[in-house]
């Protein structure tokens, strides 16, 4: 089996496999997990905040690694320095995807849980910031035509790597409207009920499998349009030798 | 298997319902986009 169609098989089972495991994890969520006692069934929000919360600050670091890629092969290796190029980009559209879903469902949970849609807390103002880098980035790459745009876009992920533990730390440090830490908390009397596990570790792990997959998919899609763009490029100079003859 | 709970007047209901759809919404819409990029960036040749 060639090396195309067997990166094609390994795509369609993971799809399968990964919609496969986000159907179990939302009937696990809508279904199998018990109505909390004091909020009722609004806590289900959480089996969707969580984990969009926890990989949209997991996938920030793909970014910062590709583009540490980049700067570090572009001159070295420009070819590879395009392959990390292509990854920072998939990588950091996914963060942007995740961190939306993170901010807009907490939003519709605080509404109902305290009343308000927004506050200026810890978490939620270094959360805000962390999504405005990847808009900031995002906007950069497709409005900046110089020469230097995916270097000036490397060196701003490496701001948002630099926010993400302070996003992660900030209901450790500070005191906070936001709910404590769930996971990983010293504090004995911190976390959720064992019964609500199931649902938390499958949706973590089916929002994992997804992410993966949607960055795999982006991946491949800018790898096509630089192959693209470097036959344009050589074509281009081809005719311009043609002429000049 | 009963979702009734999930459809209903109040403002919990109505909240929990829209994360459902910000969710598929945007994850949906997201995934549906990189496809069809990639449907229409052909490889060159082709």
């Amino acid at each position: 089996m060639d090396r195309s169609r067997l990166l094609k098989s390994v795509a369609v089972a993971w799809f399968l496999l990964t919609l496969g495991a986000i159907v179990y994890a939302t009937r696990l969520a809508l279904v199998d997990a018990p109505t909390d006692a004091l909020q009722g069934n609004i806590f289900r929000i959480f089996f969707y905040h969580v984990p969009h919360s926890m990989l949209s600050l997991v996938w920030p670091y793909v970014n910062l690694a590709a583009s540490a890629g980049f700067l570090f092969w572009r001159r070295r290796d420009p070819l590879r320095a395009l392959t990390a190029d292509a990854v920072a980009i998939a990588s950091a559209e996914v963060t942007l995807v995740y961190a939306t879903i993170c901010l807009a469902t907490g939003m519709l949970w605080g509404r109902v849980e305290w009343g308000i849609w927004w506050t200026w807390d810890y978490r939620l103002t270094s959360m805000l910031v962390l999504w405005l880098l990847f808009v900031s980035y995002l906007m950069l790459r497709a409005l900046s035509s110089t020469g230097q745009t995916k270097t000036l876009a490397a060196v701003l992920s490496i701001f948002a790597g630099i926010d993400v533990p302070i996003v992660y730390m900030s209901i450790r440090w500070w005191r906070t409207q936001h709910p404590g830490p769930v996971f990983f908390s010293s504090d004995p009397d911190a976390g959720v009920d064992k019964s609500y596990y199931p649902a938390w570790i499958a949706n973590i792990v089916a929002w994992a499998m997804w992410g993966l997959l949607l960055m795999a998919m982006r991946y491949a899609l800018e790898r096509r349009r630089q192959q693209r763009e470097q036959d344009a490029a050589l074509k281009a100079i081809e005719d311009s030798l043609e002429f000049t003859r | 298997m009963k979702l009734s709970w999930l459809f209903g007047p109040t403002m919990a209901q109505r909240h929990l319902l829209f994360a459902y759809l910000v969710v598929w919404g945007i994850q949906g819409g997201y995934a549906a986009w990189v496809a069809w990029q990639w449907w229409r960036t052909k490889p060159q040749g082709q």
